[in-house]
C-alpha cells in the first residue's frame, strides 16, 4: 500500500519503516541533526511560569530564537515593552547555551514562518517545530515539510527533545487547469474553504496536488498551507518541486531527503476543482469562513490596506503589488501598510526595484515581521475598514473590535488600495 | 491519578472556540484573567455560572471540532482547573487535542457520544480499559485507549511533570 507524503515524513522522523493514520508515534529530536526549532518573544509571556524553573535545554544548537511577533514593537495595552521581553528571553537562552548566532536580532529577522524557510530550518521531507504558541508553523507544508506548533508542550519539548504525534488522515485536493492572471494561491485556498467549510478537514491533512500546484511558486504554496487550519486541518502540504529543492540546496549544506506521495497512496477523500474557473476570493467579516467571489463585494469602501503576515508578504506578493501599483498611486484616503515577511525577501525584491515602486506609489513600508496581522505598527482604529492578505478577520484581531476586516490576495489588496474600495485586480493586469 | 472517573455530565455543542466559548481571549490578553484562576472563567460566554455549578470530577461532553481556533492552552487549563475530570467529544481540534495532553486534561474522542450521554447523566469513564458506562441509562460504550506513553503523561498530570520525570531518570539523550 502506498503512503502519502505526510505519512512518509512522519515515519522517517520517528525512525519507523512506515506509519498509518490514527497511530500515535514518539519523536526524539536526537534524530534531527540541524537547527529545526524556532522560538520567539512569545515565550516569556506564555511560559513565564516554566521559565523560572531550573532548566536545561536538550540541545541548544537546534534552537533558533527570533523576535518576531512582538520583538521589535510595543503592543498597545501591554505592561512591559516587547523589547524588554526580547532582551530577557535572549539573555536567558544565552545562559542555557544557545549560541549568539542562533539568537536573531532586528535587521536579520522577519515573520518566524518566513524565517523557517529562509534560514533553512524547515527542509523538504523533514520536520519543523515552533516552540511557542503559533499554529501557522504549518506554513512550511508549502515546501514539503511537516511543521507543527508545540504550544503548551513547548517547555517540555525544549527540555527533553521528546514529543508525540498522532498520524493524520489525508485529503487530496486535485486542482486542474491553469490559474488566471491575478488569481493567486491564496484565492485557491479560500475557494476550497468556501467549498468544504470550516470543519471540512478536522485533524486531517490537506494535500494540494494537480497541474495548478505543479506550476505554483513556493510562495503561493506557503500561503495556501499557512491557512489550512481554517478548515480544521492539522496541516496543508504540497509535494516539493525541483525549484524548491534547488532553493534549499543553495541555502544549506545539511543533507535532506524530500518525500513525495506514492501514486497508490490512500486518501480518505479526493476533491477535484478546475483552477481555471477560480475567481479572486474575498473573505468578509466577521467570520473566517464567509468566502465570496470578488464580484459580490466589489466596491466596498476601504480605509486601510495591509500586505504581509505568514500568509503573504513573500517575494511573489511584493512583486505582484509593485506590478499593479507601478506608475499609479495609493488612493489619497487609504493607508496601505506593506510589511515584507523577511529581511531576505525585502532585500531580494529591492534589487528588482520593487520597494521603490511601492514607496513611489505612496505605500507605508514597515520593517519585516508580522505587521498589522496581530495589530502591530498601524493597528486599525475604530470603524476603519481594511482589506488584507493576512491570516484572519476575527473582530479585534488587527486593532479595534469595531473595525471591519476583509481578506484577499496580495493582488486584490493592491488593486483595492488604488481605488479605495474592494477591486478586482485583473483589471490592472 | 488513576485514569478512572465517575461524574455528572455537562453537555456543550459543536465548534467551541478556545478564545470565545471556552475562555474569553480578549479579557485574557488584556491581563484581566490570570492563568492561576482561569478556571473561574471556564465557559463564561456560554453559561456565566458554569464554573460555580460544576463539581470536581464532573465530565464535559462536547460535539464536533471541540476546542477549535488558535492554539491557546489557557482553554484546556480552564477546563481542568474548574474541576472537569475528563472531556469527551465527537471530534477535537488538533491544537486542543495536543494541548489537553500537554496540560494533563484527560480526553476521549468518541463518535456517538452526543447520543449516548445527556446532561445530568452519571458516567463512569475508564481511560485505561477504554470503557464508558452510563450509570443513568445502563448503556455502555467502548473506545480504543491511548497508548501507554500518553496514558502515563495524563497520569502524572501533563507534559511538564512528565518532562521532570524524563530528566530525573536521565532519559534525555542528545
Amino acid at each position: 500500500m502506498g503512503k502519502t507524503i505526510i505519512e512518509k515524513i512522519m515515519a522517517k522522523a520517528v525512525g519507523k519503516s512506515e506509519v498509518s493514520p490514527g497511530e500515535y508515534v514518539q519523536f526524539s529530536a536526537s534524530r534531527i541533526d540541524h537547527p529545526f526549532i524556532l522560538t520567539g518573544t512569545d515565550m516569556s509571556e506564555r511560559f513565564g511560569k516554566w521559565k523560572s524553573q531550573d532548566w536545561t535545554l536538550f540541545d541548544p544548537s537546534k534552537i533558533i530564537f527570533a523576535p518576531e511577533h512582538c520583538g521589535s514593537y510595543t503592543r498597545v495595552g501591554s505592561t512591559t515593552t516587547n523589547r524588554e521581553n526580547h532582551r530577557r528571553n535572549s539573555n536567558w537562552l544565552k545562559q542555557l547555551g544557545v549560541a549568539d548566532e542562533n539568537i536573531l536580532e532586528l535587521g536579520r529577522i522577519g515573520n518566524c514562518h518566513h524565517l523557517a524557510v529562509e534560514k533553512a530550518l524547515a527542509l523538504p521531507g523533514s520536520v519543523y517545530f515552533s516552540a511557542m504558541t503559533d499554529g501557522h508553523a504549518i506554513t512550511v507544508g508549502g515546501v514539503g515539510c511537516f511543521g507543527s506548533c508545540m504550544s503548551a508542550s513547548a517547555p517540555a519539548f525544549l527540555r527533553t527533545g521528546w514529543t508525540w504525534f498522532r498520524v493524520p488522515e489525508s485529503i487530496k485536493f486535485n486542482i486542474t487547469g491553469k490559474l488566471q492572471d491575478g488569481v493567486m494561491g491564496r484565492d485557491v485556498y479560500e475557494y476550497i474553504l468556501g467549498q468544504i467549510g470550516p470543519t471540512g478537514a478536522i485533524y486531517q491533512v490537506m494535500e494540494f496536488t494537480g497541474p495548478v500546484m505543479d506550476s505554483m511558486s513556493m510562495d503561493g504554496r506557503q500561503s495556501m498551507c499557512c491557512l489550512a487550519m481554517f478548515t480544521g486541518a492539522k496541516t496543508g502540504i504540497v509535494n516539493p518541486s525541483q525549484g524548491i529543492i534547488d532553493f534549499f540546496k543553495a541555502r544549506t549544506k545539511v543533507h535532506f531527503e524530500p518525500q513525495y506521495s506514492d501514486k497508490d497512496a490512500k486518501y480518505i477523500k479526493t476533491y477535484n476543482y478546475d483552477g481555471s474557473k477560480i475567481e479572486p476570493q474575498v473573505v468578509v467579516p466577521p467570520d473566517r469562513h464567509l468566502v465570496h467571489n470578488i464580484k459580490d463585494v466589489e466596491g466596498t469602501p476601504v480605509t486601510n490596506a495591509f500586505l504581509g503576515s505568514c500568509a503573504s508578504g513573500r517575494d511573489e506578493d511584493l512583486r505582484m503589488a509593485a506590478r499593479i501599483l507601478k506608475g499609479r498611486k495609493v488612493h489619497p484616503k487609504v493607508l496601505f501598510n506593506i510589511t515584507p515577511g523577511s529581511t531576505d525577501s525585502m532585500s531580494r525584491v529591492d534589487k528588482e526595484g520593487v520597494i521603490s515602486t511601492l514607496l513611489d506609489a505612496g505605500c507605508f513600508i514597515c520593517a519585516p515581521g508580522c505587521g498589522m496581522c496581530p495589530g502591530f505598527y498601524t493597528p486599525l482604529a475604530k470603524n476603519e475598514v481594511c482589506i488584507t492578505s493576512s491570516t484572519t478577520n476575527l473582530p479585534g484581531r488587527m486593532g479595534d473590535e469595531s473595525a471591519q476586516v476583509y481578506l484577499g490576495s496580495a493582488a486584490t489588496v493592491a488593486a483595492s488600495a488604488i481605488e479605495g474600495k474592494i477591486t478586482d485586480p485583473r483589471k490592472y493586469l | 491519578m488513576a485514569l478512572k472517573f465517575k461524574g455528572n455530565v455537562w453537555v456543550f455543542g459543536d465548534n467551541l472556540d478556545v478564545d470565545y466559548e471556552i475562555v474569553p481571549f480578549r479579557k485574557f490578553d488584556a491581563g484581566l484573567i490570570k492563568l492561576e484562576d482561569v478556571g473561574n472563567w471556564c465557559m463564561a460566554n456560554v453559561d456565566p455560572d458554569f464554573a460555580k455549578k460544576v463539581k470536581k470530577g464532573d465530565i464535559m461532553v462536547a460535539g464536533t471540532n471541540m476546542g477549535c481556533g488558535h492554539d491557546h492552552f489557557q482553554a484546556n487549563l480552564a477546563i481542568k482547573q474548574c474541576g472537569i475530570a475528563c472531556v469527551i467529544a465527537e471530534s477535537f481540534d488538533r491544537n486542543f487535542f495536543r494541548n489537553s495532553i500537554a496540560v494533563g486534561l484527560p480526553i476521549v474522542e468518541l463518535k456517538g457520544i452526543n447520543e449516548f450521554a445527556k446532561a445530568g447523566n452519571e458516567l463512569e469513564v475508564d481511560l485505561h480499559a477504554g470503557t464508558i458506562n452510563n450509570l443513568t441509562t445502563g448503556k455502555a460504550l467502548k473506545f480504543t485507549p491511548f497508548p501507554d506513553f500518553l496514558q502515563e503523561i495524563l497520569e502524572v498530570g501533563g507534559m511538564d511533570p512528565y518532562a521532570d520525570k524524563l530528566v530525573a531518570a536521565g532519559k534525555v539523550k542528545k
